[in-house]
């Protein structure tokens, strides 16, 4: 009945004439002022135009022509004068810009005219047969005689060898190159021989492991490249990122000449963060997100506006597409309006769905990340963001979506009750005056180094002191030879083993794989989800209630080396929360400095992760109705850190008790973190935080309420002798062994970060805290002195630089 | 080394052959094996024209593993053919380092003329791809592309797949020939016996598998007049009508 009234309610709002984005914004401005934290205007700009380079050949000039292509962008044709000039190049403008021609002119150019060969790798495969797709359209309209195939799993054994033989553009991806093209780079021998250029798109998504990965994989491609004595060109392309230039010299460790100015003509684009209405001031809730990006979504589309809605899952997106179809599509004699568009259809289907945006007969349609990367489906009016995607970067990546050349466009971020989210949406100034985050790699992190030098080793015999990257290789070799893989002989280290070392280092996942959750109600054998390794022993261990989109399953059997776990569909009218701790001892420290009347340190930790067991907690009472037992192998870790600490005389004069000092600890830590991710473009579950003692000998925990327990080594409650020594510690780790390189940019910021971590704290709405800022608490009739809120701020502002 | 294998005493360390090349040894044998005629005929493998004995080379080698790719390498490289007079010549190229490489391989290349027609058993799919990935990088003219092969295989499997238990060499043998091994290192062993040989250990495994290759090798040849006598024979019933050349057990046995 409400969803009704609603319906009816916002009906007002409806343009009646077909209109553009500023009316909508200012429509809904005007409506829903509470609910937007933060408005502002991009303006657009000119196109900026350049005629056809008169060096291309004629026949490339007359299929442009016949494709509706008469003149350039001016940055195709900086990209066109720059490739011709032989330096890399790394091309960086907006979403439907024009990108691909960039590197299409000089790549079909250069196999026209020299034979020359190319390989493009793409980060997805349905960009890669996207981009095949458009050379073959291209070739066919100029009868070029260009062969351009594309080169994946998918590809049939007998076609492979042709498409070695034969074709002048073999498009691909990274995990490809890596594990099957060049571990048999003499099958590939001609190809290389002739190979003149290396086209990467999507660059900003090889940052974190993955880019560094990446990195490893580019060091090997030119390693042997040198070998068949060819150096080939390389093209890149990136959307906006903070640092372009620099990342793509990271990736490919070498200058390259960066294009940054689209020629891309945009009109204006108006912004709008949007907050859900409080729904209950005491806990923090809101109203879902949902709810609301239905609601512009619908308003958008009655105004006769394209409109594309990004949600964060598979799942989101089909809900969404069904309250939009409830609306639009109630005639199935009318051809649908609204479509869905995400992972897992047939490409058939995502065609079918590009072609018909792209001739403008749907007007809304709903995506997973699938088509934040460069897939063409013309022009749009409004994109609404179904909570935040993670980063500044792919934000504006997804409002790229929306633009046409004359009219304004209207992007809309919708915040779920994620922390994040509301970080953002609170921060408005943070997010208009943020650049995008910087990409970062750290390809010499040792674990990723030692597995690609392994490949590299079996691509090619390393001899004498060659280098690999940055560093000699010879340490990482010796390593290698004790482990029996690599024999050395003279000057020269060669492989030995029967082994094929590629097939075991993947390039997208941390070393320990990812978990199945396999539903096995009523005989059935289906994956319902995957979970990551580190999120696997405090989800997914026997008897944990695992929800997936609110419906619940009992993990009955967990198959810890098959990573897989069992699960069955149940009634129950509780959840389980793990009992999860965490111990962290220092190991080194490389760098201290003072932070207010505490100490600030970066440095090396082992961290130990540890699953004693999981309580049962009652839906809404919140009562814990009984215990588990777990039995799970510890996780252990080498890894870097930054950690905060005060001296014990500071706590004790600033603090009634040494509880009090703890949950505000607590609180401080779940701050820092929320802002340590914005800040380092992380993954959230690549950087972890952790309370403790700074010489291991507790850690604290947060209980049901929301409030401090210090735990003994056992994992098991403990309370601390008065006389006991009290340092606690908050620390801020990187989760991947042996670290990513997210720590030290961190301790360069630690001021920052605590003086973010505190206006994120003080401009919360929230009473006593909730997720959005020290994490959720229960009780809710506490002196305004003590809450967790107030606590947190009083550990922050003993840290804040003086 | 390094208390990994044991040193053995230099007695073990004898690998058989000449010592051709530094670390690349060779050694030849001359014997009566099958008496072919001056024309095979090769129509089992769907070939129009016979193949003049001489032409044909038997070839197997021994590897460091079946994983593939550019990290795999052959260390060893046997190869037969009947000379003029109808005598089987079997020589085999081991290499004792890395470095041999290089010459086993151009010695292999200087064994194979223009109208060569190589005779292997999974050898298309197997040692011939490893070979010219061998050839390649060692910045070497790859000599197999362009000869001719006679892959026993297939044309094996086509008579007696669902026949036999499987169609691998091993079966070939000693249901066509009847073959019997005693002592024999299997195939699977040789990376084992060359990398323990290689950091110092005993050559004994090793000269093991130099005997099992010469064996492969005889019964490559022995299976391919087989088959070749199959196609001359006027009578379809291969069971029954077939003469089966009796051939006394083999005994590998280094120590006798």
């Amino acid at each position: 009945m409400n969803a009704l009234l609603d319906r009816y309610a916002s009906d007002e709002l409806v343009l009646r004439d077909p209109s553009d984005g500023r009316t909508l914004a200012q429509r809904l401005t005007k409506r829903y002022a509470a609910r937007i934290t933060g408005a502002f205007v991009v303006p657009g700009r000119e196109g900026s135009f350049a005629t056809l380079p008169d060096d291309l050949p004629p026949a490339l000039a007359q299929a442009l022509r016949s494709r509706g292509i008469d003149q350039l962008y001016s940055h195709q044709a900086e990209a066109w004068t720059a490739t011709q000039s032989g330096a890399h190049v790394a091309i960086v403008t907006p979403t439907a810009s024009g990108k691909s021609l960039c590197y299409t002119l000089p790549v079909i150019t250069a196999a026209m005219t020299q034979h020359a060969k190319a390989l493009y790798l793409f980060p997805t495969k349905a960009l890669a047969q996207d981009q095949v797709a458009e050379l073959l359209a291209l070739n066919q309209a100029g009868n070029l005689g260009v062969k351009a195939f594309t080169f994946d799993g998918d590809t049939p054994g007998d076609a492979r060898q042709a498409i070695r033989l034969h074709g002048d553009i073999v498009v691909s991806n990274p995990d490809m190159l890596h594990q099957a093209i060049l571990p048999h780079h003499t099958k590939w021998a001609q190809f290389f021989e002739n190979l003149r250029y290396v086209v990467i798109d999507e660059v900003h998504t090889y940052r974190g492991v993955f880019g560094s990965h990446v990195a490893n994989v580019i060091r090997r491609l030119k390693r042997v490249c040198a070998f068949y004595g060819v150096a080939p060109q390389f093209i890149l392309c990136s959307a906006t990122i903070g640092n372009p230039k620099e990342h793509a010299e990271a990736l490919i460790e070498d200058a390259v000449a960066a294009i940054t100015e689209s020629g891309a003509p945009t009109g204006d684009k108006h912004v709008l963060l949007w907050n859900p209405p409080v729904v209950n001031p005491d806990l923090g809730l809101r109203a879902s997100a949902r709810s609301q990006t239905n609601r512009i979504a619908r308003l958008a589309i009655k105004s006769g506006m394209k409109t594309l809605v990004f949600a964060q899952s598979r799942t989101m997106v089909e809900v969404l597409t069904k309250y939009l179809k409830d609306v639009f599509d109630s005639d199935p004699r009318k051809p649908a309006r609204i479509r869905a568009y995400r992972g897992g259809y047939l490409p058939k289907e995502r065609r079918a769905a590009e072609r018909e945006m792209r001739a403008g007969t749907i007007d809304g349609i709903v995506s997973t990340s699938a088509l934040e990367l460069g897939v063409d489906i013309g022009s749009l009016d409004v994109v609404v963001l179904n909570g935040y995607p993670g980063s500044v970067a792919a934000t504006w990546q997804r409002f790229g979506r929306a633009g046409r050349r004359q009219q304004s466009a209207l992007g809309v971020l919708v915040a779920s009750s994620d922390p994040l989210d509301q970080y953002l949406v609170r921060h408005p100034e943070f997010f208009q005056g943020a650049s995008p985050e910087h990409a970062r790699i750290q390809p010499d992190q040792p674990l990723i180094l030692l597995d690609h030098i392994r490949c590299a080793a079996f691509e090619l015999p390393f001899i004498g002191d060659e280098m690999f990257g940055t560093e000699v290789a010879t340490p990482w070799l010796d390593v290698l030879g004790e482990e029996g893989v690599l024999h050395r002989e003279g000057d020269r280290w060669e492989w030995i083993a029967d082994s094929y070392p590629a097939i075991v280092v993947s390039l997208r996942s941390v070393a320990d794989g990812n978990f199945v959750v396999v539903d096995r109600t009523n005989g059935r054998q289906t994956i319902i989800a995957e979970v990551d390794y580190t999120a696997a022993p405090v989800t997914l261990y026997e008897g944990a209630i695992h929800m997936i989109q609110s419906v619940p399953y009992q993990v009955e059997c967990l198959d810890w080396e098959g990573r897989k776990a069992y699960v069955t569909r149940t009634h129950v009218d509780y959840y389980t929360d793990a009992i999860d701790y965490t111990k962290l001892k220092v190991l080194d420290c490389f760098d201290t400095s003072n932070a207010g009347c505490g100490q600030a340190h970066h440095g090396e930790v082992h961290v130990v992760r540890r699953v004693p067991g999981y309580k049962k907690i009652r839906f809404y009472s919140h009562e814990n109705i009984g215990f588990g037992q777990v039995n799970l192998p510890d996780q252990e870790l080498h890894t870097t850190a930054v950690w905060w600490q005060l001296a014990q005389v500071v706590l004790d004069a600033a603090f009634e008790d040494r509880h009090q000092a703890l949950d505000g600890f607590l609180g401080a830590a779940y701050a820092l973190h929320i802002v340590a991710t914005v800040a380092v473009m992380a993954e959230a579950r690549d950087l972890q935080k952790s309370v403790g003692s700074g010489d291991g000998a507790w850690f604290v925990s947060a209980d049901v309420t929301g409030r401090g327990q210090i735990r003994g080594t056992d994992g098991q409650p403990a309370t601390l002798a008065l006389d006991a020594p009290f340092t606690p510690t908050v620390y801020l780790y990187d989760a991947f062994p042996g670290g990513i390189g997210q720590s030290e940019p961190l301790f360069n910021r630690r001021e920052d970060l605590v003086a973010q971590s505190m206006t994120l704290i003080e401009r919360c709405d929230c009473r006593g805290g909730c997720p959005g800022c020290v994490g959720p608490v229960l009780a809710a009739d506490e002196d305004a002195a003590t809450t967790p809120k107030a606590l947190a701020l009083r550990v922050l502002a003993l840290l804040v630089a003086l | 080394m390094q208390g990994v294998t044991q040193r053995a005493p230099p007695s073990d360390r004898m690998v058989p052959g000449v010592e051709i090349a530094p670390g690349l040894f060779l050694t030849e044998a001359l014997m009566d094996w099958g008496r072919p005629s001056p024309l095979i005929d090769t129509s089992f493998a769907r070939w129009e024209a016979p193949v003049a004995h001489q032409r044909l080379l038997h070839f197997d080698t021994e590897t460091t593993g079946l994983a593939g790719g550019t990290g795999t390498r052959a260390w060893m490289i046997g190869a037969a053919d009947w000379l003029a007079d109808g005598r089987f010549r079997l020589r085999q190229l081991t290499m004792t380092t890395m470095g041999a490489e290089s010459a086993m391989l151009q010695t292999f290349a200087r064994w194979l003329q223009s109208d060569t027609v190589l005779v292997s058993y999974n050898g298309k799919c197997y040692d011939s791809p490893l070979l010219k990935t061998r050839y390649r990088l060692a910045r070497l003219p790859d000599p197999l592309t362009g000869l001719g092969h006679l892959d026993l295989l297939h044309p094996v499997r086509r008579h007696w797949k669902g026949v036999w238990e499987n169609c691998r060499l091993a079966t070939a043998e000693r249901e066509l020939l009847g073959v019997v091994r005693e002592y024999d290192l299997p195939g699977s062993e040789a990376p084992a016996a060359w990398l323990s040989y290689l950091r110092g250990g005993s050559a004994l495994n090793l000269r093991r598998v130099l005997a099992h290759n010469a064996q492969d090798l005889k019964s490559v040849a022995g299976v391919l007049l087989h088959m070749a006598s199959l196609a001359a024979s006027p009578c379809g019933d291969t069971k029954s009508c077939f003469d089966r050349p009796r051939i006394d057990v083999v005994c590998d046995c280094p120590n006798r």
